[in-house]
């Protein structure tokens, strides 16, 4: 049964989320992505825009602790949601331990990857601490870098995974 | 080996590191001002029409649209290119590619813009697409640009090469032909387009020469240059495909018209649509060696597919024909090429720059002629390589380089190929159908831009009023760590420190004109350049300090945060310096260094690459896997580890698509594709096998020209090392890239059995 006219479903609601701790509400349509509210309403423009069809991982951001690609979440989605984005991975005063592991090994180039690639990562060590080359293959496939050819992301993934969760940076 | 523990100190984080990894960096496309319009570009649906008649007046009549462009409202000249300007800002009579801009609209609102960009209403009479070179070549065929579809034929000759085949032993005669492989930076193109409010224009758009950009913008608004500033680091990645104007134009002239801020950035769609490509080449190879190994006779044929107009269409055609030659000595030579116009979107700039296509079919040659010799494939190589002191390709002179001997006595030497000398097979027993091959192939590649282009250079140092030693130069970061390299140079080898330095790049309003950051030219470019100015910039700074102190003459050293006696007692520090009298300016301009002689657009200064791989192929699926490389660089003193480990590891990569996934695929002038989930990049399970760097440093004695660029060899010997260790594990001859899966697919006799019991 059509209980809402096209009108009625069609006209903007209100999105109530927490994005990287802070409670946020936001005007959005039905059609609006979870992409297009971080980055034009709040401004939080670590998170970027790509291929937009979920295939490169350059919007990647935590929802309640897993990975999701933003361009693909639609908004209304993440009512009531814990939303964590590369601007809230880090500490008060340090680092996230796969952040500084990327500074170090050098992980970047352009670094238009990063943000998406670091928070896969996390996302993944915070759930197997200890993955296997098979289980990182299939974690990071989703996550395309045309710049370092994963020689310096593979090398950051293994200096995150010895450092156990712990940074020392005080960035 | 390179890597973070052979580099000790050397490996350093880099100085753009910390916004990158903590997402604070703000790109030009994340940039936004208040007010901000969307831009947004109508684009022709065919690829060869004319244009009968263009109405805006339905799409300037939706609410929040504020301009609706054509060719009628461009101010100024309506074309761009970097070497000819060929190519409509906004077409007025003809399209010739599906991304050719017919309209510009700024709205309020992407949704405005869309619905404006639907309702203006294009007349088209759509002509015969030409969608290959041959096509065009026809003697009958529409022409695309008045003079004609050949954009520049090249030809070059020494020796008689007929004669010299007659003499050959061997012969080899073979077409290969490469794939159009697109950029896939991460970012796309886009930018911040904002009227300021004392009349000029603020651009914030990737580029890699952003005082190159403002001439052109400037041109297309009919404004003076110095109107205009652009902003153009830092990048979201380019490789070449960002060198040439994209988005800059429309947003710049949306601006102009509403007199507010424009913001424009590609879909991934939009991107693949209107952006260049790699040349499409079809490379046609005869070469003939004597009994002994010795190459007597060598012709080569080049045709390539540039496209719709020439940005750099004319210097990559000329780069691939200097690359046809390798690194090998020949007594006679033909050579031949041209690029071609036709409606296959645009081919340009592209890391490698021709040498990538040209490099795959001469390392081919190589190993078909090895093979059918009986000569050992790297013996062949070794027999007809150059020497230290040989010219270079064309005769011309070069700086002396023993860089090809290097890289080839390194591989010979290298793990891989010992493995390979010891024929290890990796046979598996219960999967018959997976088979391992080795390959190896050797490349030499020119840094700058070749004699006769404009190829500058120069920068800047200077005391800053707050104390800060700023060093300017007019190069661009789009990651491959120019900001870190000279962060350590100036460290390193100037005496400068680290806390005492800002580096100024990326805006015009700032920068000195250093030349663009293409063709591995800007590392060696920064080396000239300070090495000049720093030993100035101490003197004047010594002066001042001497003066400021009352001090007589006597030696001055520089410290952390300003100058000392040579005991190490502080004389002042920088910011009193900065306080105390003139400013404290040294600023210079240089070219390029090129070779005094030759014929075309030649190099001077040169780097190698040798490549070994191992690979396996399953021939069930036809599915190649890289699982082992090797690549050693002969690049002189590295001017920065963790930037030069990367720049070979990510070449490969790039190289790796092109020789097994990456094909922008066009039928009929148009893509075939429009995102990533049909243009193959590869992933990280392409790429999580071993893979080891060796910087070969050593150069001539007293050479002047410190480090060389890196930035592009790396991405011209994995194809042949490929395709050569494909044959080596099956027998097939690969000599068209993208490789085909379904060339190395065999129904096996056992499966035939298993299916047809006897």
């Amino acid at each position: 049964m059509i209980d809402q006219t096209w009108a009625e479903r069609a006209a903007g609601s209100k999105l109530e989320c927490e994005v990287n701790g802070k409670a946020v509400s936001a005007e959005i349509t039905p059609s609006t992505r979870l992409l297009s509210v971080i980055r034009e309403d709040l401004g939080l423009t670590g998170t970027k825009r790509s291929c937009e069809i979920g295939r490169c991982g350059a919007c990647m951001v935590l929802v309640d602790g897993k990975p999701v690609n933003s361009c693909l979440t639609m908004a209304y989605q993440c009512s009531g949601k814990k939303i964590t984005t590369i601007e809230g991975l880090a500490g008060e005063e340090m680092l996230h331990p796969v952040q500084q592991s990327f500074l170090e090994e050098g992980g970047y180039q352009c670094g238009y990857c990063t943000p998406g690639m670091i928070i896969s990562v996390a996302a993944m060590l915070a759930e197997n601490p200890k993955p296997s080359m098979e289980q990182i293959e299939e974690h990071m496939s989703g996550n395309l870098c045309r710049c370092t050819g994963y020689g310096g992301i593979l090398r950051s993934i293994e200096r995150a995974i010895e450092r156990g969760g712990q940074s020392d940076d005080r960035g | 080996m390179l890597n973070r523990a052979s580099s000790g100190s050397r490996w350093r984080e880099r100085p753009d590191g910390r916004g990158k990894v903590t997402g604070e960096l703000a790109y030009l496309t994340d940039r936004y001002a208040e007010g901000s319009l969307i831009g947004r570009i109508l684009r022709s649906p065919h690829p060869f029409a004319r244009i009968k008649s263009i109405d805006t007046e339905a799409a300037k009549a939706v609410p929040g649209v504020l301009a609706v462009l054509t060719h009628e409202d461009v101010p100024g000249v309506n074309r761009f290119g970097i070497v000819i300007q060929d190519q409509p800002v906004l077409c007025e009579d003809v399209v010739r590619y599906v991304g050719d801009a017919v309209a510009a609209v700024a709205a309020e609102t992407d949704e405005a813009a869309e619905r404006a960009l639907g309702l203006i209403r294009v007349e088209y009479e759509v002509y015969e697409t030409i969608s290959s070179p041959e096509e065009a070549l026809r003697p009958d065929g529409r022409k695309l640009h008045p003079d004609g579809n050949v954009l520049k034929h090249i030809q070059y000759s020494k020796g008689d090469v007929e004669e010299a085949f007659g003499r050959c032993a061997h012969i080899v005669e073979q077409t290969y032909k490469t794939p159009r492989q697109m950029h896939v930076y991460m970012e796309t193109e886009g930018g911040l387009f904002v009227p300021e409010p004392d009349g000029r224009l603020t651009v914030y758009s990737p580029t890699q020469h952003g005082l190159k950009d403002r001439v052109q913008i400037a041109n297309i608004l009919a404004v003076p240059e110095e109107n205009i500033r652009v902003l153009s680091s830092p990048i979201g990645g380019s490789f070449g495909g960002k060198d040439e104007l994209n988005v800059q134009p429309y947003g710049a002239l949306l601006a102009q018209r509403t007199g507010r801020p424009v913001r424009i950035h590609n879909s991934r769609a939009e991107s693949v649509r209107a952006g260049i490509k790699r040349h499409p080449m079809t490379i046609r190879m005869k070469t003939g060696i004597d009994s002994a190994g010795r190459i007597l006779a060598h012709k080569v044929s080049v045709l390539a597919d540039t496209g719709a107009y020439a940005t750099l269409g004319g210097e990559v055609l000329t780069n691939a024909l200097e690359n046809s030659l390798g690194c090998y000595v020949y007594e006679n030579l033909e050579i031949e090429g041209k690029s071609v116009f036709t409606n296959n979107g645009v081919s340009g700039e592209f890391r490698g720059f021709g040498a990538n296509q040209a490099i795959f079919a001469l390392e081919g040659q190589m190993d078909r002629l090895a093979e059918l010799s009986g000569i050992d494939p790297w013996k062949l190589r070794g027999i007809n390589l150059r020497k230290e002191n040989d010219p270079g390709a064309y005769g011309q002179e070069i700086y002396p380089t023993d860089g090809a001997r290097q890289v080839w006595r390194a591989v010979l030497a290298s793990s891989l190929k010992q493995e390979e000398s010891r024929n290890r097979q990796d046979v598996i027993p219960d999967k018959p159908w997976i088979k391992t091959g080795y390959g190896s192939a050797i490349a030499m590649m020119g840094t700058g831009l070749g004699k006769g282009i404009p190829d500058p250079g120069g920068g800047r140092i200077s005391l800053a009023p707050d104390g800060q030693i700023e060093v300017a130069f007019s190069y661009e970061e789009f990651g491959q760590g120019l900001l870190a390299a000279l962060e350590l140079m100036l460290i390193e080898h100037f005496g400068l420190f680290e806390e005492d330095l800002r580096l100024v790049i990326g805006d015009t309003d700032r920068v000195p004109e250093s030349g663009s950051s293409t063709a591995a030219r800007t590392t060696t470019m920064m080396w000239l350049a300070l090495g000049k100015l720093v030993p100035e910039f101490k003197g004047k700074l010594f002066d001042a300090a001497r003066e400021r102190a009352r001090l007589p003459s006597g030696q001055l050293t520089l410290g952390q945060g300003g100058i000392r006696l040579e005991d190490g007692t502080p004389v002042c520090t920088f910011a009193e310096l900065a306080a105390s009298g003139e400013p404290i300016v040294c600023e210079m301009s240089t070219a390029f260094p090129e070779s005094p002689n030759g014929d075309f657009a030649n190099r001077f200064l040169f780097v190698q690459a040798g490549t070994a791989v191992r690979v396996e192929v399953n021939e069930l699926t036809g599915r190649v896997r890289l699982l082992d490389q090797y690549h050693a660089v002969a690049g002189g003193p590295v001017a920065n580890p963790q930037g030069f480990l990367g720049q070979i590891e990510g070449a490969s990569g790039m190289a790796l698509g092109f020789t097994l996934t990456e094909n922008a695929v066009m039928k009929d002038g148009r893509y075939a594709f429009g995102n990533l989930d049909a243009y193959l990049i590869p992933t990280i399970v392409d790429q999580s096998k071993s893979m080891r760097v060796e910087a070969i440093e050593e150069v001539p004695e007293g050479d002047p020209y410190g480090p060389r660029g890196i930035g592009e060899i790396g991405s011209v010997t994995l194809a042949p090392a490929i395709a050569q260790a494909i044959w080596n594990a099956t027998g097939v001859r690969v000599s068209e890239l993208p490789v085909d899966p379904a060339l190395l697919q065999k129904s096996p006799q056992y499966l035939q059995e298993a299916v047809q019991p006897k």
